[in-house]
């Protein structure tokens, strides 16, 4: 097969968070029972109008923000006509001409490398309905009907599946961080097209671009891509390349390929125009302030803080802010005062092991950062080892009982100077012979005395004091 | 420039889910044939293109956005009281197999 | 039910007459009229009067476009898509009036969504004009217009896209009235054009308009582009006096030197809208005549096409059968909405699509949609201009009385057109705009019509109001003059 340079770009398309929809005020929320999220205007009832939602443009104006888009003065939206069982209106309402976001720019990381992504506008809209499919007939549920929709275009810049799915994974982040959306794939809340074509390594001119649609997640994404890039350059090795057609496509699960479903030729003339029923809203830049403020640090931004700040590797730091649950989690336990390494060892070993193995999220896991400090506070204090701090933490969850539980006097160390003292003296001397081989060089037996004392104390002697104290009574 | 043929009038309807009958054909392009060569006129107007095309009634709406607050869904009952064909709680149509989205 | 609202009103307050026994007469007269004139869709046999009267409208009977949605009614659009369609909710500005305790007694007939303006178009047959049932009353306000006219009751609501409230009143001899874009929500009025869409209300004076969109108007949540009229009051400020307000008309529509061949009937309608302006003198006015570019008055017809069937187009692409309006058949989801959509429009609003859908599509929407959208624009702001110098532009309506039905293809002359049209004038910048009765030619009505900027409905009313009152065609009541 010929080395072929990809060109791809993207469409992402993401469910918003908002208590109401975008054009009406029925709830958002997934609903298991069919039609029982529904006001008029999402079934297109006569005479009804669409009210545009200030949570769903503030967000969408946030976004465009971290995508370093270009606002417009004002904001306006159109329509999109076509007729599709799951749109009721015979239109969608989405942005053509006035997008909240344009010509952006934004930087990503893919396999340890900065990588700029150009973003050709940043778009909100409604969701569509839902269809369910029987055996020869389909029904309609219009709870998605409205629900709001933010997608961004990227340009043509990207070069390979990793790079697709690495902006990808960045900008779901983006939106967790900001809160925006849940930006789950597993509840279909992110849909992506994606357009792929190839060309000569040397080539100026773009080859032809074929898009593949409504893809559904991440990893089908990445197969989709490799798959069509494979497909191109082996008809272009083959001198078939004009077989190559501008063309929509869909990706098959089950079969890993993608499957032609329309030529550009059959494309559809959406007729878009400006919709009447939403007057035109002027974006006053004390809100644009106000917005643009509030923008939460993004992981990247995180990370380099949490490296340069905080003293945590690379790797820990990527680790922890990966998800915002996680760096939220590791920010509280900083807040709470705790030592930036010793809370990012808890949470990057113990923590995300133990909700992995648990399968729950972080917000719901029972130790808190709050009562890992329980522990933590011990262990500084001496009090118990790392050991024992361990076997609290798990008994803790197991058990879901507060650490401070298991942190009983009895169980404490002997920390106490002159305690230990009297006990390491006593020990010595019951053992002079030993003394007097490790003074004359058998350093080896220092070992023998730590076990005396742990035997004598039965464990409980804190080891670090313990081995300060011999050293001294040993070297004298 | 595409000009109104017979064809283009069917294909027009067709995808307007609109079946017109040849007379209803034939009036549509007696009436467009006016109306093209009124609106053709328009491009005669000096400097036509630096106007901007007014899409409202009116351009100093005053207006908020609304407040992003919930309220209950309209009852079942009433959704589908007007549908006439439903399955359950849900509109029914013939299998919808391939097309848009 | 010939008597203006504040006559019905002392009435029903000083108990001379319950509401039970006006909404009887009204529903009586309603099945005469239908019976004559096939003005209703529903008469709404079942309407109950009320003894509380607290309200200026309160217990008095009305009439209701069908293109209002209307909880639990039966609601149309004078359309066969909606030919069984009963809405779960009520429009915003019928509800306001319901609230205020004003009877509705029957639906009225207009043409098919309000798109025509014949009163012919409508699913239920043609309505025919109550001073010459051989004519049209015009529409689309049909049904709303020949009711109120003939006496069925002192108002009823309209909808306005064009001129379809105040050409069927100028025809029909009553006064018909949309204020400004947005005073009165749209919510529930089914939509033509929404950018041009306005609700309103057709009565037989100028003060019976007011007290009802007085009632009807106000910010709606449910409509964006609605907005808060609190500080007007368009009855209580409707006796102010006009002395020194200045009007002008517009050389090129009005002065008969301006048609080649008029008829003698244009001769006389624009000879007595002359004798109105001297009226207005009269009264201590200042009218001008000022001249508009015939070039942008000429385009007016062909922009109100362009952006109506446009808009229309894809506002009524939600008829489809699916949800409500009747199933359509088929094997696939396209079969059953073509048929309904097929068998469902008359053959007027189809052409209308096909030309709005033309027009719509990417290779042809900069030279018609957008060129039509910016000679809005310019016609808009030719306006404004005048309204920076007149308090209102007062023009005849249409070049004379009603047409007959039989030749009822709208035929539009070239010359005339502009003044056949202007009214539409009106729905490009949202201005409020009122027609009144201002004589007769031959035993038939003819208007003439005042449009103000926006937002100064008080004062288009006052200036109606004033002429009105030196006229003698307040509360005329249909008679067949042949």
């Amino acid at each position: 097969m010929g080395h072929y340079k990809a060109v791809i770009g993207l469409e992402m398309h993401c469910e918003l968070k908002s208590n109401s929809k975008i054009f009406s005020s029925a709830r958002n929320t997934y609903n298991e029972t069919p039609n029982d999220n529904v006001a008029p205007v999402d079934m297109a009832f006569p005479g009804t109008l669409p009210v545009v939602n200030k949570k769903c443009v503030r967000d969408a104006l946030m976004m465009s923000m971290v995508l370093n888009c270009k606002q417009p003065e004002y904001m306006y939206f159109d329509r999109k006509n076509y007729y599709y069982p799951d749109l009721p209106k015979g239109y969608q309402i989405t942005q053509m001409e006035s997008p909240v976001g344009v010509d952006g720019e934004i930087t990503i990381e893919c396999n340890g490398k900065k990588k700029k992504v150009y973003i050709h506008d940043i778009h909100l809209e409604e969701d569509a309905a839902s269809l369910d499919h029987y055996f020869d007939t389909s029904c309609i549920d219009y709870n998605r009907a409205g629900v709001p929709l933010l997608e961004l275009v990227t340009e043509p810049c990207l070069s390979s599946a990793e790079e697709a799915v690495a902006f990808l994974e960045h900008m779901r982040s983006a939106y967790k961080y900001c809160d925006v959306s849940e930006a789950d794939t597993k509840k279909g809340q992110i849909r992506c097209d994606v357009n792929v074509s190839i060309m000569d390594e040397d080539a100026t001119e773009f080859g032809t671009r074929v898009e593949i649609k409504n893809i559904n997640s991440f990893g089908n994404v990445y197969d989709a891509i490799n798959y069509e890039i494979k497909r191109q350059s082996e008809l272009k090795d083959q001198g078939r390349y004009g077989e190559v057609e501008q063309e929509t496509r869909r990706f098959d699960e089950e079969s890993g390929t993608t499957i032609r479903m329309r030529s550009k030729v059959d494309a559809i003339d959406y007729k878009y125009f400006v919709d009447p029923n939403l007057p035109k809203f002027k974006i006053e830049d004390s809100w644009l302030k106000e917005i643009r403020e509030s923008i939460p640090l993004l992981a990247l931004e995180r990370k380099e803080k949490y490296i340069n700040d905080f003293g945590l590797s690379e790797y820990d730091a990527g680790v922890i802010v990966k998800e915002k649950e996680y760096a939220e989690y590791f920010e509280e336990c900083l807040n709470l005062g705790m030592d930036a390494k010793t809370a990012s060892n808890w949470l990057t070993t113990q923590i995300l092991g133990e909700i992995n193995h648990l399968d729950v999220a972080l917000k719901d896991f029972y130790l808190t950062p709050n009562l890992l400090q329980q522990i933590t506070n011990e262990v500084n204090k001496g009090t118990i080892s790392s050991k024992q701090a361990k076997e609290i933490f798990y008994k803790s969850v197991e058990e879901q009982k507060e650490p401070k539980t298991y942190i009983s006097s009895d169980m404490a160390q002997i920390s106490d100077q002159s305690e230990l003292e009297k006990i390491i003296e006593t020990i010595l001397s019951d053992n002079s012979a030993q003394v007097e081989q490790y003074k004359s060089g058998k350093t080896n037996l220092f070992d023998y005395f730590v076990g005396q004392v742990m035997k004598n104390t039965r464990g409980k002697a804190n080891p670090v004091v313990t081995k300060e104290i011999l050293k001294k009574k040993l070297e004298k | 420039m595409t000009k109104f043929s017979k064809e283009l009038v069917d294909d027009l309807a067709k995808k307007l889910l609109i079946g017109l009958s040849s007379e209803e054909n034939q009036m549509v392009l007696d009436e467009f044939a006016i109306i093209d060569e009124n609106l053709s006129k328009v491009d005669d107007f000096e400097n036509i293109k630096d106007v901007s095309p007014m899409t409202h009634a009116l351009d100093d709406f005053v207006f908020s956005l609304r407040e992003d607050k919930a309220s209950d869904s309209v009852p079942i009952e009433d959704l589908l009281k007007n549908c006439d064909q439903i399955e359950g709680r849900e509109v029914e149509v013939p299998k919808v197999v391939g097309g848009e989205n | 039910m010939d008597k203006t609202i504040l006559e019905l009103h002392e009435l029903l307050k000083n108990k001379k007459i319950s509401s039970q026994e006006l909404v009887a007469e009204s529903l009586k007269k309603s099945h005469e009229i239908q019976e004559k004139y096939n003005a209703f869709v529903t008469i709404l046999d079942d309407a109950k009067g009320t003894d509380k009267i607290d309200h200026l409208l309160s217990g008095i009977p009305f009439g209701i476009k069908d293109n209002y949605s209307m909880k639990n009614v039966l609601s149309t659009g004078s359309s066969n898509t909606l030919k069984d369609y009963v809405p779960f909710y009520t429009a915003t500005a019928l509800q306001k009036l319901l609230d205020v305790g004003a009877i509705p007694v029957n639906k009225t007939v207009l043409d098919e969504f309000g798109m025509g303006g014949t009163g012919t178009t409508g699913h239920t047959g043609i309505v025919k004009n109550p001073w010459d049932p051989t004519r049209m009353t015009a529409g689309s306000s049909a049904g709303s217009a020949c009711a109120v006219a003939s006496g069925v009751y002192p108002y009823a609501l309209g909808s306005d896209t064009g001129d379809s409230i105040r050409k069927p009143a100028a025809y029909c001899g009553i006064v018909g009235y949309k204020p400004t874009y947005g005073m009165i929500s749209r919510y529930g009025l089914f939509p033509f054009a929404s950018s041009l869409d306005h609700c309103g209300v057709l009565t037989r004076s100028v003060c019976d308009a007011a007290i009802v969109v007085d009632a009807m108007k106000g910010i709606d949540e449910h409509d964006m582009t609605s907005w808060d009229s609190k500080d007007i009051h368009l009855y209580e400020n409707i006796t102010k006096s006009v002395e020194g307000k200045k009007l002008c008309y517009i050389k090129e529509l009005c002065n008969i030197e301006m048609y080649d061949n008029p008829t003698e009937e244009l001769q006389n309608h624009l000879k007595n809208f002359k004798e109105k302006i001297e009226l207005c003198k009269s009264l201590g006015m200042k009218v001008d005549e000022v001249s508009i570019d015939p070039k942008l008055l000429n385009a007016l017809p062909s922009v109100y096409v362009a952006i109506s069937c446009a808009e229309a187009t894809s506002n009524m692409s939600n008829l489809t059968g699916i949800i409500f309006g009747p199933r359509g058949e088929g094997d696939k989801y396209e079969e059953i909405m073509m048929d309904h959509r097929t068998k469902g429009f008359s053959p007027l609003i189809k052409r209308r699509f096909v030309i709005g859908s033309y027009i719509l599509q990417k290779e042809n929407q900069e030279r018609y949609f957008k060129n039509a959208q910016r000679v809005r624009r310019l016609l808009v702001d030719a306006w404004k201009e005048l309204y920076r110098t007149y308090d209102a532009v007062i023009l005849p309506v249409g070049t004379g009385v009603a047409k007959h039905l039989d030749g009822s293809k709208d035929i539009l002359t070239k010359d005339t057109a502009a003044l056949e049209e202007h009214l539409q004038i009106g729905n490009f910048g949202g201005f409020p705009s009122i027609t009144i009765p201002d004589g007769f030619i031959d035993g038939l009505p003819v208007a003439l019509n005042i449009t103000g900027n926006c937002f100064e409905d008080e004062k288009v009313l006052q200036i109606a109001y004033a002429l009105e009152s030196k006229m003698d065609y307040k509360n005329q009541i249909a008679k067949e003059v042949k």
